[in-house]
C-alpha cells in the first residue's frame, strides 16, 4: 500500500452475518477526484462507506483510508476526515455558533474561522438555531462544518436526499468552490445519477456487492458507444450484442461496450453515452442482463 | 437542477463550444482573462478536470492561451478566427438548405426584412 492514494481497497469483502454486502472488491481513490458511488438500494454503498470510516470491519481483504486502518486507527482517521453519514443529524437545540465551538473542541483540524467564512455563502446565520432551519439549510450547514476540517478526503452518503432543486444546486456549488482544489477528493453516494454526472471525475458502480464498473468519465466517452438508431435497424443492432437496448423519448437506442462491428453512421446517430443508461445496463437483474449481454 | 447539456457530444466539447460562442460575442474581450477553472466549474456545475479539458480544446483551436500563474487569456485575433470559422461553416452547412428553401418559396432578397425588429 502506498501514499499515492487516499483510499485503497484490495479484495475487500463486508458481511452482516451470512449476508454479503460487499463482495471482493478492489479500487483506489487518487487525490483531486470527485468519485460517484452508484448502486441501487442494498447494492452495498452504505456498507462500503461505513467500512471507510471504521464503523464496519472487513470480513476479508485490506482497506486503507488516508494511509490508516479505519477500524484500528479510527480516532486518528476521523481527526482528518470530512464525513456526512446518510442519517446526518445535527442537534436541533443547538445554535450554529455553538456547533462551531463544539466542533472546535472535538476536531483538532477544524477551523472555526473557515466554517464562518463558508457559512457566509449561505443564508444560515451564526445565531440561528438548528431547529429553525430548513432541510436545505441544515445540509449546507453540515457541509460548511465538515469542509472546515483540514482534511484531504470527504465522504458524503446521499448528501442531497430530500432537498429541493435550489438547495441541491447550492450544495454542489459550495462543494466545487470550497472543496475541490485539485488535491482533495470526495466520494459521493447518490441515487440522483443524472444530476451529478457532470460533477464527477470518476464513477464506481456497485451491483449486489460487486464493483461492476470503476472508470473515469473521460474513459466512458472513449470506451462506450451509444447509438440512436432507426427502428428498421433493430435487428442489425441486436446482432452486434449491445449491453442495453432502450427507448429515449420514443427513439430506439443501443449502448455498446467498445466499438461495435457495425456501420454506425448508416444505422443512426452516435450520441454521448449517459451515466444513467450505463448504470441501467450494468446493474439490471442478472436474468435480464443475461439476455442482452454477450 | 436544470439539464443544460445534450447527448450530441462530450460535456467538455459542449462547454468549449459554449465558451467559444461567448468569445465571439466579445465575452471576455481579446487580451482579457477567462474566469478561473474553479469559477467555471461551480458556475456550470462541472468537474474541474472537465473544465480543464474544455479550456485545452480552446487552446488547441488557438483561441486562448495559458499565462503562467495567471490563468487563461483570450488571444488576439480569436474573434476574427472564430467569425471566419463560423462563416465558413454557415456557408458550407446551412446556406445550401436555406437557399433551397428560399427558392422553393420564391422569396427574393427584397422580400426579407434585413433590419432588426
Amino acid at each position: 500500500m502506498s501514499d499515492e492514494y487516499l483510499v485503497e481497497a484490495r479484495g475487500l469483502s463486508l458481511r452482516y452475518g451470512a449476508k454479503t454486502a460487499v463482495d471482493n472488491i478492489a479500487f483506489n481513490i487518487p487525490k483531486g477526484r470527485v468519485v460517484g458511488l452508484l448502486g441501487h438500494n442494498g447494492a452495498g454503498k452504505t456498507s462500503l462507506m461505513k467500512a471507510l470510516v471504521g464503523l464496519m470491519p472487513a470480513s476479508q481483504g485490506e482497506l486503507r483510508v488516508l494511509g490508516l486502518d479505519p477500524l484500528r486507527q479510527r480516532e486518528q482517521l476521523l481527526a482528518g476526515l470530512s464525513y456526512i453519514p446518510d442519517v446526518a443529524v445535527l442537534p436541533r437545540w443547538a445554535r450554529v455558533d455553538e456547533l462551531i465551538r463544539l466542533m472546535s473542541g472535538l476536531q483538532p483540524s477544524f477551523s472555526a474561522e473557515r466554517a464562518r467564512a463558508l457559512l457566509k455563502r449561505t443564508s444560515v446565520s451564526p445565531r440561528d438555531k438548528v431547529k429553525t432551519l430548513s432541510k436545505g439549510m441544515v445540509t449546507q450547514l453540515h457541509l460548511a462544518l465538515v469542509a472546515a476540517i483540514d482534511s484531504r478526503l470527504m465522504i458524503l452518503d446521499e448528501p442531497t436526499l430530500g432537498l429541493d432543486v435550489m438547495s441541491r444546486k447550492g450544495f454542489y456549488e459550495m462543494l466545487i468552490d470550497e472543496w475541490c482544489d485539485g488535491e482533495r477528493s470526495v466520494l459521493i453516494s447518490t441515487h440522483q445519477v443524472e444530476e451529478i454526472e457532470t460533477l464527477l471525475s470518476d464513477v464506481m458502480m456497485l451491483d449486489e456487492g460487486r464493483l461492476v464498473l470503476n472508470i473515469s468519465l473521460e474513459e466512458i466517452d472513449s470506451r462506450f458507444v451509444a447509438l440512436s438508431h432507426d427502428p428498421a435497424a433493430a435487428e442489425a443492432v441486436a446482432a452486434a450484442h449491445p449491453l442495453l437496448r432502450y427507448r429515449q423519448q420514443g427513439q430506439a437506442m443501443a449502448l455498446f461496450d467498445g466499438e461495435p462491428l457495425l456501420p454506425l453512421e448508416t444505422l443512426g446517430r452516435r450520441v454521448r453515452p449517459s451515466l444513467v443508461d450505463l448504470f441501467m445496463a450494468l446493474t439490471r437483474k442478472p436474468d435480464v442482463q443475461a439476455t442482452s449481454q454477450v | 437542477m436544470p439539464q443544460r447539456w445534450n447527448d450530441s457530444s462530450p460535456i467538455y466539447q459542449q462547454l468549449a463550444d459554449r465558451l467559444a460562442v461567448q468569445l465571439l460575442d466579445g465575452d471576455p474581450p481579446e487580451g482579457q482573462a477567462l474566469p478561473s477553472v474553479r469559477n467555471l466549474a461551480s458556475h456550470y456545475l462541472i468537474n474541474p478536470l472537465t473544465v480543464g479539458r474544455a479550456l485545452q480544446a480552446l487552446v488547441e483551436q488557438d483561441l486562448v492561451e495559458a499565462r503562467r500563474g495567471l490563468g487563461m487569456y483570450v488571444k488576439v485575433g480569436a474573434r476574427t478566427r472564430l467569425r471566419t470559422a463560423a462563416r465558413e461553416q454557415f456557408l458550407r452547412e446551412e446556406w445550401p438548405a436555406l437557399r433551397a428553401k428560399l427558392r422553393r418559396l420564391g422569396l427574393q432578397p427584397q422580400d426579407l426584412n434585413w433590419e432588426k425588429q
